[in-house]
Parts: structure tokens; sequence; C-alpha cells
């Protein structure tokens, strides 16, 4: 076992992960930059290490200065978190080349994975169902035609450079498709100089359900249910839940069965989530793999009672899964809310500063991590995500509930926050009934100012 | 804040005997390389992918020669002459062969150069790549004899030559025998360069010494790598002679362009390209008209002109022809010609922005393009300095005319200025000698010249590089023995009287072209700005290619001759 494991990374999930080494008996050396230098990773952890300024590229993302420090630090595992160095194959391949193992999947994989036509491609093979779309640059409009004809409308035509909606349109019949297609590429043409496009069948008002997979180096993968990440903002997930209303006990063992199947193609090795959409006919489809913990891993954590960082940190260390797919239970149903420093009247726009006074709410299955203290100081230098809260309860009517009267005690003085604004969403009757989808929140809002 | 406050759980000492940790973490060597200039560490992998340059601050790393040549050569055509060259010691002295054989250990390679023959994108040339870890790159008489044996044969094979130079200097273990390989590839080149043949000279880190004041300096075409340290004394051989401690940038790259010996900085991830576009320009081209596209051109720009029908005063046209909108050389370049490529310096003392030149295409044929460049606004005409040329210009355009007449290239000029740049520097750099010079050695170069006046002709600095088998003028170009204020000013002592002088004077195209002083005037509808370029360059284009399809196949003595009496008509 490891004696001693790096956390390239700061904030709750840095503090998350200490923990769960302290209760493994593993020593932790944690790493940080020097406005970070009173955050309660470092205090927290065993040994700490300051390895450059705030900016990012000179601190959390140097991978010489990570490496230097894991060494010099004694320690024989990084393990990276979330964000940052997580998903960064050549940051891994430098380890790997070190002797150091980082607790996630081989450079290899991530390298893999991270490759959007790379990883549709291994799914393909594997009989994974991905969003049909076209597999090479079309430039002639019959060409495309064909195509969209055989996938079925509507499809969404995109220009192969394009970004923030040029030269992109959707084609709902046969009889437009050559029109749009015409002005897309026009414009692509105008905008980018190029006119290659890409056409894939649109999924009209997809749910987002994310599948956490388990997967050790034997090659045993487990699937430990889904969330469903529906609620978001500008594509930032605001609130998580596990289990997912969307899907019944058949979908989820269907999608459950193809996660596995997709993390065996993959090769994968650790914990990593397959990322599907849904649409409105129960049909899903491979988007892509996270090769990470997850922000919201707790949900699952509190359904399935496994501890995600603890097994992570066993399967690095070469250990079997001490868990079949026939343990795996989805018990109740878990919620969390992502609390920003950020104010939500000034369109979410980041607030950092000072903690006057804060108060954590307590009580029967309600958890809270976070890294923030009284008198702490948010540093502008970073993500604004402050705090997670996390609920459990025997359904998600109670756990609606259950948090909604955390959000009432839950009391974060000194900076704004997005408290309120997650308080006013648990007593809308629109989210309570579960018919949500990826514009909730923008409807929400405009229910809100109207009103 | 609450340093120390929190408990620290004891320990278990955990069994390591199932251990799957072999080894203790650490950073094999090689894994990072520290970058000289920005110093910080950059991963292997990256340099190598990046071409050895710094993913963090662009510093070109040294290379070895054979990672030169992967970068260069197409894959698998390199073919090594010489590799194997005897052992030679002709001072006898001590210790000197077994530092050799040391070296040769040490870097895998027989000597500090590599020569032989490979292919470009495709184009044949012979090549030579010097390494500066081998002895820092110096020249004895193995180093010599290689690159004298390559330019030899590639004078006979009828190959262009590239050198990629590196070197400390001379190597001081040979004595005198080094100081005659200077001697010995010098004229090996010469013999090369006097049979046509293009010789590119690629400079890089570092480059001094007995090679810079040998074949580093010789090419046709000059290439340089960014940063590289180009000088004959090295900066600490200079610094402890005079005395003094040299400027930020001395004798680097940039320094050398600003200074005239280098034509073009290149990237090394662009060397490859660049390089093979320069050998296209020098492959063997003729005109290829195509009538359908020149009909169509020449008409579209007689139709519209029908229209035009109010006629401007001599006055109009001298403002028109300054005004700041107007289309400069650059402009005219981009529209009529494929591939430019610019070329810099005089090589003697700087490199002039009022003056651009280089190499280029039109209709398959590779010519020589020099303009006169005025700049758009007031920062760009600080460095064109109003398109008013210094010496330097002028050699510099001679230097390019000579390399066109080296590799019979049509000369195109266009000829933009208010005149010569009136100075004190300019003086004592010989203004007059410069512009001289140039009607001197134009009068008599075997390849035709046309010119285009195409803004303002001001008197002797237009004309110098207006020696020319045809003189073309844009309708609204002004050609003079100088500007109608100094006109006014010297004739009747009143410079407010320009209007006047410039009715008087016979400057515009139309009373020029009777006078016989130019051939042709290209119509503008509206006078040529950005909105209308495309179609006056494309007149000037189809009349282009007329006029070099007209001398394919003209003699280089008629040539000479025409070109001759058209000027000693006057």
């Amino acid at each position: 076992m490891f004696q001693k494991v790096l956390i390239a990374n700061r904030g709750e999930i840095a503090v998350r992960i200490v923990r769960a080494l302290r209760e493994m008996g593993i020593k932790s050396v944690a790493v940080y930059s020097e406005v970070d230098k009173d955050s309660l990773h470092v205090q927290l952890a065993d040994e700490a290490i300051c390895i450059g300024p705030a900016d990012l590229s000179e601190s959390y993302l140097n991978m010489e200065r990570i490496i230097s420090a894991t060494i010099a630090g004694g320690a024989e595992a990084i393990h990276p978190g979330f964000g940052f160095l997580s998903e960064n194959a050549k940051f891994v391949e430098m380890c790997e080349r070190c002797n150091i193992k980082v607790i996630g999947p081989s450079s290899v994989v991530i390298s893999n994975m991270g490759n959007k036509s790379e990883a549709r491609n291994t799914m393909v093979k594997a009989g994974v169902p991905v969003i049909p779309g076209t597999d090479h640059i079309i430039t002639d409009v019959e060409e495309g035609k064909k195509f969209a004809d055989e996938a079925g409308y509507p499809v969404i035509i995109k220009a192969t450079l394009g970004g923030g909606g040029k030269g992109m349109r959707i084609a709902w019949s046969a009889d437009e498709f050559n029109e749009k297609f015409e002005t897309a590429q026009m414009e692509s043409q105008n905008a980018f100089g190029d006119n290659g496009m890409y056409i894939e069948k649109y999924i009209q008002n997809p749910r987002h359900i994310e599948f956490q997979i388990i997967a050790d180096k034997y090659g045993n993968v487990v699937h430990l249910g889904e969330r469903d990440c529906t609620i978001q903002r500008n594509h930032q997930k605001m609130i998580e839940e596990s289990p997912s209303m969307a899907i019944g006990e058949d979908l989820r063992e269907k999608m459950g069965n193809t996660a596995v199947l997709a993390a065996k193609a993959a090769g994968y090795e650790n914990a990593g989530t397959i990322e599907f959409l849904l649409d409105k006919d129960n049909q899903f489809y491979f988007m892509e793999m996270n090769t990470r913990i997850q922000v919201e891993h707790p949900v699952t954590e509190m359904v399935t009672g496994i501890d995600l960082i603890k097994e992570q940190i066993l399967i690095a260390d070469g250990q079997e899964l001490s868990v079949t797919q026939s343990d795996i239970v989805i018990n109740g149903h878990a919620i969390e809310c992502r609390i920003n420093a950020e104010d939500p009247q000034k369109g979410f726009r980041p607030c950092p500063g000072k903690i006057d006074y804060l108060h954590i709410p307590g009580g029967n299955d309600i958890r809270v991590d976070t890294a923030i203290y009284e008198g702490y100081q948010i540093p502008p230098n970073y993500d604004s995500m402050i705090l997670k809260l996390i609920v459990h309860d025997k359904n998600r009517f109670s756990a609606i509930h259950k948090m909604q009267s955390a959000l009432g005690e839950l009391v974060i003085n000194g900076v704004n926050t997005n408290i309120d604004f997650l308080f006013s969403i648990f007593s809308d009757s629109t989210f309570k009934n579960g018919e949500i989808t990826t514009d909730y929140i923008e409807n929400f809002m405009k229910k809100r100012s109207d009103s | 804040m609450f340093n120390g406050v929190f408990k620290k759980t004891s320990y278990i000492a955990i069994d390591r005997e199932d251990n799957n940790v072999s080894k203790e973490p650490s950073v094999p060597d090689g894994l990072w390389e520290k970058c000289p200039i920005c110093k910080k560490a950059v991963y292997t992998d990256d340099l190598r992918n990046n071409y050895k340059t710094c993913t963090k601050c662009g510093h070109h790393f040294r290379l070895t020669s054979k990672e030169r040549i992967e970068m260069i050569a197409d894959e698998g055509t390199f073919e090594e002459w010489n590799q194997k060259m005897p052992d030679v010691n002709p001072l006898d002295f001590e210790g000197y062969i077994e530092k050799v054989n040391n070296m040769q250990i040490k870097t895998g390679e027989e000597e500090a150069v590599i020569t032989g023959k490979c292919t470009i994108n495709g184009h044949i040339c012979a090549v030579a790549v010097c390494d500066s870890n081998f002895m820092m790159g110096s020249m004895g008489y193995v180093v010599g004899e290689k690159i004298t044996r390559m330019v030899e044969k590639a004078t006979d094979e009828h190959l262009p030559v590239i050198i990629f130079t590196c070197s400390g200097g001379a190597r001081m273990q040979e004595g005198m025998v080094s100081l005659m390989q200077m001697a010995k590839t010098s004229q090996a080149l010469k013999k090369h360069s006097d049979a046509g043949l293009l010789y590119i000279t690629v400079l890089t880190d570092p480059t001094t010494g007995g090679v810079t004041a040998s074949f580093a300096m010789l090419g046709d075409v000059i290439l340089a790598e960014p940063g590289a340290l180009v000088g004959f004394a090295g900066p600490r051989v200079i610094e402890q002679t005079i005395g003094q401690k040299l400027p930020e940038g001395f004798q680097r790259a940039e320094f050398l362009l600003k200074k005239g010996f280098v034509d073009l900085i290149v990237e090394r991830n662009e060397m490859k390209s660049v390089i093979s576009d320069i050998l296209k320009l020098h492959s063997d081209g003729k005109v290829t008209l195509k009538s359908a596209d020149y009909y169509h051109g020449r008409n579209a720009v007689f139709d519209v002109r029908n229209k035009n029908t109010k006629e401007k005063t001599p006055w109009d046209r001298v403002k028109i022809s300054r005004d700041s909108k107007r289309s400069t050389g650059f402009d005219y370049i981009k529209y009529i010609f494929k591939d430019f490529i610019e070329f810099h310096g005089d090589r003697y003392f700087g490199d002039d922005g009022a003056v651009i030149g280089g190499i280029a295409s039109i209709a398959g044929k590779n010519v020589t393009v020099i303009a006169q460049q005025k700049g758009k606004n007031l920062k760009e005409n600080q460095y064109r300095n109003f398109g008013m040329p210094n010496p330097e210009g002028y050699r510099k355009a001679l230097r390019l005319m000579k390399q066109a007449e080296k590799f019979n290239r049509p000369i195109i000029c266009f000829v933009d200025t208010p005149g010569a740049f009136c100075g004190i520097e300019a003086e004592e750099r010989g203004q007059g000698q410069a512009i001289a010079n140039n009607l001197y050695e134009m009068s008599t170069l075997r390849v035709p010249i046309v010119t285009i006046m195409i803004g303002e002709g001001g008197s002797g600095g237009a004309l110098a590089l207006a020696v020319a088998n045809e003189v073309w003028m844009l309708e609204n170009a002004t050609y003079s023995i100088l500007s109608p204020e100094g006109f006014a000013s010297i004739l009747w002592k009143d410079s407010r009287r320009a209007e006047e002088a410039a009715k008087v004077m016979k400057i515009t195209a139309k009373d020029l072209h009777q006078l016989k002083i130019i051939d042709k005037i290209i119509p503008e509808y509206k006078p040529s700005t950005d909105d209308n370029i495309q179609q006056i360059a494309g007149y000037i284009k189809n009349n282009l290619k007329e006029f070099l399809a007209k001398y394919e196949n003209v003699d280089e003595a008629t040539i000479v001759n025409n070109r001759y009496n058209r000027f000693r008509n006057y």
C-alpha cells in the first residue's frame, strides 16, 4: 500500500482526499500556491509544499513543479482530483516515466478518451451507441443529404471549424436540408474560410445522464448507477441527483451495462464516468468519458455507500474490486448543490472576498464538502465553487425537503452566493415534479423576473 | 490562521511486502531540458515535436546535424557523401587525434559536418550541415574538404547547394591548414556560382570566425534562424579587445537583418517550406499564356474606362499620386505575383524599408520584383521613410538585379518615390554614387527589365530603378525632374506656384507618352486604391505576361541593345 500520496489540487476536493488518505492510514502531502497558504487543505495535510505564485501555470498547472514536489516530499503517488491536471495525458505520462503512480487511468487511456473521434471510434467498434454522424468532412450538399436521409431528421449541420453558433443549422425535415446546408456552408466559408461540414442527428431537449463506473486492473468493471446533471447554467452544473427520475429499473440496467461495456472497450482502470445523452424516446447515446473523479461524486457515494476516493486509491494500488455488480444497491435518493461565491443578480459574476460569518447545516444524512471557514479569504484566482451541500433521504421528495431545510440553515456572510437562488429552485413546482431539461435554469430565471 | 490546531493521526505501519511500487519515484535523465534563454524546464518530447524550439519562449535549441537533416530532407532521400575521411594532424598537435576520436565516440559523428544529397519537398539539392556538438563545429581540413567536395560534385551534377552553418571558426589544432579551408571552400563556391547555380546559406547559432568569413556569407540567399549569433569575432573577443560591453542583441540574426547581411529570418517550423519555395522559384519555368483570361482582363478595364469622361489636371494627378490611400508596391505585388519571397539587405550597411524586393512567379515564370514602398500611415512611414530610399536601398535593388541576371530572371520594378532621401547620412554613404551605379549596371543587365511608375516618380531617385527595356505608367502617376514645388521655387523663386509648374513640366503619363519617355499607360478608371486595385493589378498582370512572352526567346545581346538604344535616343 502507498505510504504517502501527494494531492495535486486545492479547495474542497483536496480536503476530501486528505481525509480519505488519513482514514486509510496514508500520509498526505498538500501542494499550494502562494495565495493559498492559509487554505484548509494545507492545514489538514501531514505536509505541505508551496509550488509557486497564484497564476495557474506557475503552480497547480505546472507539471515540473508538481513532479518535483512529489519526489522532494517522498510521495509515491499523486491524486489529481478534478480539473487542473486530472485529465492531462502528458502530465500522467511524465509521472509514469518518473515512476510516480497517478491515481486514475493511464496516460494512453486518457489520451484516447480525450480525443473525441478516437473515443467515438472505440465505442462504435465495441457496439456502444453513439449519435449517428458523418465520419468524414462533407463539402457536397448531395452527399450530406444522403447521410441525413439515412440518419433521420432533425439533423444538425456544423462547420468543421465552427464555434459560437456560426456555420451551424438544424434541418428539421428533408425538404429544408439543402437550403440549411448551403447557408451553413456559406456562413462557414465567410467566417472561417472553410466549407467543410459535419452532420449529426439532432437530439431535442436531451437529458444528460452519466454513469459512474469503477474498474480494476484485472478487468473487473462495475457501475454505481447514474447521476442526473440536467440542471445547468451555461454548461455549468448546479444541481446533481442520483438516481435520475428519467430512467426506470430496466433502462438503468441497460445503460449501466452499456457503461460497463464502454469502460471495458476503453481498457479503463480506476473511477470514471460515461456520459450519455438520453432523448425523449429513451434512446441513449455515448457522449464522452470523463477519466477522473467528478465534482458530483458524493451523490453516488450517498446512494451506494461506496467511498469513491478510497476505491480510487485501492485500485491505483493494484487491488481487486471488493464489490461485484450484484452487491451494488441504489438506496434512496441523493441531491447535491454547488454553492458558488457569485452574484446571481449580476449574471452570476464571481464574487471573491472574505467570509465574515459561516454557519454549516448538520443532521442526519446531510453532508458538507468544503474548504472554507470563518475568516477565510476567497482568492480571485480560482474557481468560484466554495462548498458542496449533499443530502440523502429515502426518496426524491424527502431529499428535496431535506435540501431546502439545509439550504435554509446554510449561512455564508461576507461574499455573495447562489444559496438563495438554489433555495428558490427547491420550492419550484416544475423542479419538484422533475419536469426538467437543460434549459430549466434559463426558463426559471425568466419566470422569476416576470413575477 | 489555525496553525497546528488540527490533530494528526498516528499512522499504522502498513505492510509493504505486497507492494507493487518497485522503484522509488525519480526523474529520469533527459525528461526535461532547461531552456538556456527563459530558464524554464521544457518536456523533452514537446521539444522534439516542436522542432527543438522552446515551447515557452520560442528559443531555437541547437541541433545535431542528424536532427537537422531529419527536419529538412524528405524522408529517406538523404544520401551521405564522403562519410569517412582519414584523420589528419597536420601540425602533429599533441593529443589532437585522440581528441577527435573521443568526439567521434561521444557524438556518434565522424566530423563537424555532414554532406550529401537529398530532396526537399521534391526539389533535389546538395546539402551540408555543420554540427556545433563536434568541437564547436570548428573547420579543419576534414570539414573544409567535405564541403569543397560536396560543392564540386554539386557543380558537376548541376545541383543547388544548401549549407547550414554553425561554427566556432577555424580549428586551432590544425593551424594554417585550417585557414586555407576558407579559401578552398570559397573558390569552390565561386565556380559553383559561375555555373549559374543557386547557393543558400542558413546561419544557425552560432556562426563565427573563419566560417562566417568564408562560405557562410557567400550565399545567393542568406537565411538565418531567429536569435542565431553570427559574427566574425566572437562577442567575448570583441569585449576584451575594445574594453566595452556590447549592446543587447549585438550580432544576433535580427541585428544582421537590420544591418543588411541577411535576406530573411526563418523560424525552424517554416524552414523546410521556405527553402523549398526558394528552390521552386529557381527551377526552370517558361511563360504559360492563357489567352482567354488575358483578353477578359483587358477588356474589363477598357469597358469601365470609357465611362471616365472628366479630364484631370496635372495638379490633380500630382495630388492623386501622393494620396496616402493610393495603392503601393506591396499591394500590386500581392495581386500580380505568386509565391513572393522578400529578400532583405544590401550586404554592406543596412536594410532599407523604402525599397522592397525579392523573387516571385507569374504565369509560371520566375521573376525578380523590386518596388519602392511608401507607408499608409505614420508608423509605416517611419519605417518606409515615406518611400525615399537611402543608398542602401539602391544597393539592395542592384544586388537583387544582379542575382536576377545570374539566374536569368526578368526584372520587374515598381517606382513610387518623392525622390532619393536627402540627408547627411545618405550623402555620407554616397547617395549619388549609389544611383549612378544603378544606371551604369542596369544598362548591361542581360535580362529584360520592365519598370512601372505607380505613384510619384521623383527624379534620379526614380530613374535608378527605371533603366528598363520598357517603362509603363499608371494614368495618375507622375515622373519628373523635380517636384513641382521644387521646380517653382528654383525657376520662379516661389514654391506656392507648384500647380502652375505642374502644368508646364509635362509630368503626366499622357505627356510623357507623347514625349516617348514612357511606352505604355495603365488606365485607372478611378485612382488606384484598395477598392479597385484588383482590377488594375489584373490589367498590369496581363501586360506583364505579354511582356515576358515577348522576351522569352530574345537573346541577351538584343535585350541589352534594345535597352541601350531606348536611352540612346534621348
